[in-house]
């Protein structure tokens, strides 16, 4: 799959779950480089402990070759019904979900073998 | 697997399980072929076993875990190998699905599942190396080659037809094989060749058949709850609240001991509908059972599943049909393949999809030529996606803003 629609997929799947509780404004922000990429993606949405605890549970799934390569293919593309974040969690690096001042931010860490996700952050100015 | 081999010399005697296990190999295994029926009950006990012990040493090799979809891949593999699926028929396919891979840069395991379910499409091998008139080597070949390039192309199709149903038809490599079985038919069809209806179906009563499914039904349950105890009642109830929407892996989602639970359930619900209704167990129907059973861990439980088995026995009451006739009896045991709309839709879209489904599921299969084993999947998958479509329609008839 294209880099572009890979990145499309991703950001699908994201905010269709953060889009069904019908946030007053939604923020993806997207820092890309050669060897991966960094997508962050807020919403300003009350979420209890337990939903944020559910959400990172699917997206930090443990990896799944098998179910990512072929089911994969749904991530962010088929969106009649609920959304599916573990469908993201297997194919991703790695995804921390943590509470902003109005709601929660999604950081998902995409990214090849040399890809090192804690030197790879958005800047903070562009989180606010 | 050990236990198919060990009822298999039990029914037969190993000499002639075994013997009629090689003679199985080259024999036609298009819908419906009840080995059982072909050659006897031993045979394809062992057939069963050796076809499953492919999947399991192709998960074991591929390092994949044993989950969910794994586990419906292997039960689905034995349970079809009694009535269609051979270690000659499905190997082929399996190599065709390996190259595909390799040529797109992926590793086996990512397309494994597609690779096991993809063995669907074995009695299109046996077609062309036993029916179509070559001999000898030439038959091998041609068979082989043929196999080859239909798992080629099967990843492909596959992930396509996932976007056509969006995921509410379990058995989507049934769809899959189904699309590609049209083309294959026709092109079988221009050279010269008449499909014949093949119906063999034992109809023997034996209390070894009546008890199989039971007893491992029973087995899964007592694992379940020894190893998980009340927790696996509690997963056992949670994941009667997933919609089973593909993928939905509740080894993972839940637990393995609830999936063990529900699966038990499903292959004991199974049965007793089988038994009420005065249906024979043979190799198709035992082989239905077993893959519901497989998807009790990957997509089907009781409350999904009822009101689409409901809608097709509706259906095939009204059009005057018997329930114990062998297309009506496999349709109401496979149509839970469409279980995911009665569980994200409701009950009323789980009706209608089996009426619609048993409808559609007698004509399928001559349109296939028998070859796709899995002719539920196939007539699931058109089913799921004519609903999907006026369901996503429906919602798109005006925005929400004021």
């Amino acid at each position: 799959m294209k880099r572009k629609e890979l990145i499309l997929h991703l950001i699908g799947e994201v905010s269709n779950y953060l889009l069904e509780n019908n946030p007053k404004r939604l923020v993806i922000s997207l820092h890309q480089e050669e060897d991966g990429l960094h997508l962050s993606v807020l919403d300003d949405n009350p979420h209890s402990d337990e939903e944020i605890e559910n959400v990172d549970h699917a997206l930090n799934s443990p990896k799944r070759p098998e179910l990512a390569g072929y089911y994969g293919a749904m991530t962010g593309h088929d969106m009649l019904g609920a959304s599916r974040l573990n469908l993201l969690g297997w194919q991703v690096k790695h995804c921390d979900v943590s509470r902003t001042r109005n709601g929660i931010k999604v950081d998902i860490w995409l990214g090849g073998d040399r890809f090192e996700s804690d030197q790879f952050t958005i800047p903070k100015k562009d989180q606010e | 697997m050990f236990s198919f081999i060990v009822t298999g010399i039990a029914a037969d005697g190993a000499g002639k399980a075994f013997s009629g296990f090689l003679d199985l190999q080259l024999s036609p295994a298009r819908l419906i072929s009840d080995f059982m029926s072909a050659s006897s009950v031993g045979a394809s006990f062992i057939n069963a076993a050796a076809v499953g012990a492919i999947g399991l040493i192709l998960i074991l090799w591929s390092k994949v875990q044993l989950s969910g979809a794994a586990f419906a891949a292997v039960f689905t593999m034995m349970g079809f190998a009694l009535f269609g699926k051979t270690p000659v028929n499905i190997i082929p396919i399996i190599i065709g699905v390996y190259i595909s891979g390799r040529l797109v840069g992926r590793s086996f395991s990512e397309y494994i599942i597609i690779a096991l379910f993809g063995t669907a499409l074995g009695p299109l091998v046996s077609l062309i190396t036993c029916e179509l008139g070559l001999s000898g080597l030439s038959a091998i070949a041609v068979g082989t080659a043929a196999g080859i390039a239909t798992g080629f192309l099967l990843p492909a199709i596959a992930v396509s037809m996932l976007h056509f149903h969006q995921g509410y038809n379990l058995y989507n490599l049934g769809l899959s094989c189904g699309f590609f079985a049209l083309f294959a038919a026709a092109l079988i069809r221009a050279g010269g060749h008449t499909f014949d209806t093949l119906m063999l179906w034992h109809t023997e009563e034996s209390l070894i058949l009546t008890l199989l499914v039971p007893v491992l039904s029973l087995v899964l349950i007592l694992t379940g709850l020894l190893s998980g105890g009340m927790k696996s009642l509690k997963d056992l109830l949670a994941i009667q609240k997933h919609s089973g929407r593909l993928p939905s892996d509740f080894m993972d989602m839940e637990s393995m001991e609830g999936a063990l639970l529900n699966s038990g359930l499903i292959g004991l619900a199974g049965s007793l509908y089988i038994l009420l209704i005065g249906g024979d167990l043979n190799g198709p129907t035992i082989g239905g059972l077993l893959t519901i059973m497989g998807f009790g861990a990957f997509g089907t439980h009781l409350k999904n599943s009822w009101p689409v088995v409901l809608g097709v026995i509706i259906a095939t009451l009204l059009f005057g049909k018997s329930l114990t006739a062998p297309g009506a009896i496999l349709a109401a045991i496979f149509c839970t393949t469409l279980a995911p709309l009665a569980g994200a839709f409701g009950i009323l879209t789980g009706l209608t999809a089996g009426f619609i489904h048993l409808i559609l599921v007698h004509q399928t299969g001559a349109w296939q030529g028998g070859m796709n084993l899995y002719n539920n999947g196939f007539a699931g998958g058109l089913t799921a996606a004519l609903i999907v479509s006026v369901i996503a329609w429906y919602r798109s008839r005006n925005s929400d803003f004021k």
